[in-house]
């Protein structure tokens, strides 16, 4: 659920390092080079990229522009094909009985196993196909003033994935604000070594 | 996020750390806090909060909800020096309140719900008016939850830490002797 919803769950990072003032306008060509590219026709298991904070059928900004009074907005779109295990079994059974007649008829008693690998893949291409990608999408809000980024997302997974796209398409790198980099950022980088040689309290 | 990255060990420390300090101040101390710039609010933990001890095959965790009166199992896991780590926060100011369930080992915030915004446009608004009124609210909650992370920091690296220390754990037997 993004930021517009009545609930939403989110994880906050801030930028590291400077932030050179040629990137700003060049913000909105960049969400385009790194757009999210649709596979709907193709046979691709998944595909991510920015798309419009407020259209997540717009790849193109046309619907609004990104930025929105002192922040930068833009989604990460990403659109993965899934094949149930059970599909799967189902249909490389077929293959592989219909392989296996092929090969008696030559003859042969069983099927190698590079030949099962490559029907295993086929038979998942062939599925992939078949199956629509389902979408996904995740608000990212980046207030330019404090340079603080919220990614409505608290999944490992996604937010690596954020991270990597993030400085792919802009330079820049992330630090999460987890309780240690807050710390961090609050106390200043002078208490680095307290906080490294931190133990936990006992309270009873 | 995924990987082991460095200052994993003291971000668990440190949200344990923290959260299970809040539950103290919340309960023994009514939740009353500042912002540095004199803003005064309440927070304080309810209904939802999950408790950890041990480490690796031997962690434990337990999550209860309830009434604040009813989250005894929780702090019977306390006593037994286990921490908070994950707690369902609320935080009011007037007739404004916010709610959040933080997450002790990365600050992740889920369900964060602010004051209500109105989404219903009319001709001649500004068209971002209600995303800005939000991100406004979702930041100022975010103000809260840092000032008083940082006053706990303050503490946490102070030599009053171990006073304050001393009177989280009178609070935790106090609540013993109650059962």
């Amino acid at each position: 659920m993004g930021f517009l919803s009545a609930s939403t769950s989110f994880t906050r990072y801030r930028i590291i390092g400077e932030i050179p003032e040629t990137l700003w306008p060049e913000i909105p060509d960049r969400l385009k080079k790194n757009a999210f590219q649709d596979i709907d026709h193709t046979s691709e298991e998944r595909s991510f990229g920015w798309v419009c904070f407020d259209e997540m059928l717009d790849s193109q900004w046309r619907t609004a522009p990104p930025e929105k009074g002192e922040f930068m907005t833009f989604s990460l779109r990403l659109d993965t094909r899934r094949i149930s295990a059970a599909v799967m079994k189902k249909h490389y059974t077929l293959a592989l009985n219909d392989e296996m007649e092929r090969v008696e008829k030559e003859g042969k008693k069983f099927v190698s196993r590079d030949r099962k690998r490559e029907l295993k893949d086929q038979t998942k291409i062939r599925l992939m196909a078949r199956s629509l990608p389902i979408p996904a999408v995740f608000d990212v809000v980046w207030n330019v003033r404090s340079n603080v980024i919220y990614l409505a997302s608290t999944q490992g997974k996604l937010c690596s994935l954020f991270e990597d796209q993030f400085t792919l398409t802009f330079d820049l790198h992330l630090e999460p604000l987890t309780p240690y980099y807050q710390a961090l950022q609050l106390l200043g980088e002078s208490r680095q070594q307290q906080l490294d040689d931190v133990e936990p309290t006992l309270f009873v | 996020m995924e990987d082991a990255y460095l200052g994993q060990a003291t971000d668990i420390v440190l949200g344990q750390d923290f959260l299970t300090w809040l539950w103290y101040k919340s309960e023994a101390k009514g939740g009353h806090f500042a912002t540095p710039d004199g803003e005064t609010f309440a927070m304080y933990m309810e209904q939802r909060i999950s408790v950890q001890g041990g480490e690796g095959d031997a962690k434990e965790t337990t999550s209860v909800s309830g009434l604040m009166s009813e989250l005894k199992e929780a702090k019977a896991g306390l006593a037994l020096g286990k921490k908070v780590s994950k707690a369902q926060i609320k935080i009011e100011l007037d007739s404004d309140v916010w709610q959040t369930t933080l997450k002790a080992e990365d600050f992740s915030q889920t369900s964060f719900k602010t004051p209500k915004v109105e989404f219903k446009q009319e001709e001649g608004d500004d068209p971002d008016a209600s995303f800005l009124e939000k991100m406004y609210l979702v930041e100022r909650g975010m103000a809260f939850l840092d000032a008083v992370y940082f006053e706990f920091l303050k503490l946490r690296f102070s030599e009053g830490w171990d006073e304050e220390r001393k009177k989280v754990r009178s609070w935790l037997n106090k609540n013993g002797q109650d059962d």
